[in-house]
């Protein structure tokens, strides 16, 4: 099947520096084990990485202090349609192991890794869900 | 439970820009089509989206969402309001 799922590393961006660990990683929520291993199954039925096998889930960076890629501007914008936010910061996913590509249109990350065994530690450390203020609609009145 | 026509991770974004997942993925694939209105998403998290594309590829038909402002109760209130 690896020859029929497309390459991601393709889809890396080299040209810019890794974000510091200090900087907050945004997915929008709500997660369970079953929902990020589906989502990780779905990368996997796209996509290799080194034509390798590969698990990983979506996330953005706040790479930039202003505009839309600021903390402020994924949640006015991508993250809009997300009452409920995960808010670790880089470098807590990568003490928890993770490595985090930047992947397709900044500030998109791939969180990689190469089983379905470590879902339940990619959840432990997303962390806690917090508000997103701006969002559409309050935690319990989406969609 | 939310009504969800199509499974799909809205953090998920391709080269494209925009949220991705597979048709068979769909409650009823018939009614993914370019230009409907559909609710994406999981149980948990959904938003109300636009179906842009619909792109082969050897691993399963890939469909683009775009992500719509406001929720499904706005879109509602919306309908009430104006009548059918």
């Amino acid at each position: 099947m690896s020859d029929e799922r497309r390459e991601l590393r393709a889809f890396v961006r080299t040209e810019e520096p890794p974000p510091s660990g200090a900087r907050v990683v945004l997915r929008g929520g709500r997660d369970t084990q079953a929902l990020l291993g589906t989502h990780a199954r779905r990368l996997n039925r796209t996509f290799v990485l080194d034509g390798q096998e590969l698990y990983g889930i979506s996330v953005f960076v706040a790479l930039d202090d202003v505009g839309p890629a600021s903390q402020r501007g994924l949640l006015t914008g991508k993250l809009l349609s997300s009452p409920l936010v995960y808010t670790p910061t880089v470098g807590e996913l990568v003490d928890a192991g993770f490595d985090l590509l930047p992947t397709f249109d900044r500030p998109h990350f791939t969180v990689v890794f190469a089983s379905l065994a470590d879902v339940p530690r990619l959840l432990a450390a997303l962390g806690p869900l917090r508000p997103n203020r701006y969002a559409w609609a309050a935690p319990m009145e989406q969609p | 439970m939310t009504h969800i026509d199509i499974a799909a991770d809205l953090n998920s974004e391709d080269e494209t820009g925009l949220v991705w997942t597979y048709l068979d993925e769909a409650r009823e694939p018939a009614v993914i089509r370019p230009r409907e209105i559909v609710v994406a998403g999981t149980e948990l998290t959904s938003a109300v989206c636009e179906v842009v594309d619909l792109v082969e590829q050897p691993t399963g038909t890939i469909v683009h969402l775009r992500v719509l402002p406001g929720t499904l109760a706005q879109y509602r209130k919306l309908v009430e309001r104006v009548g059918r």
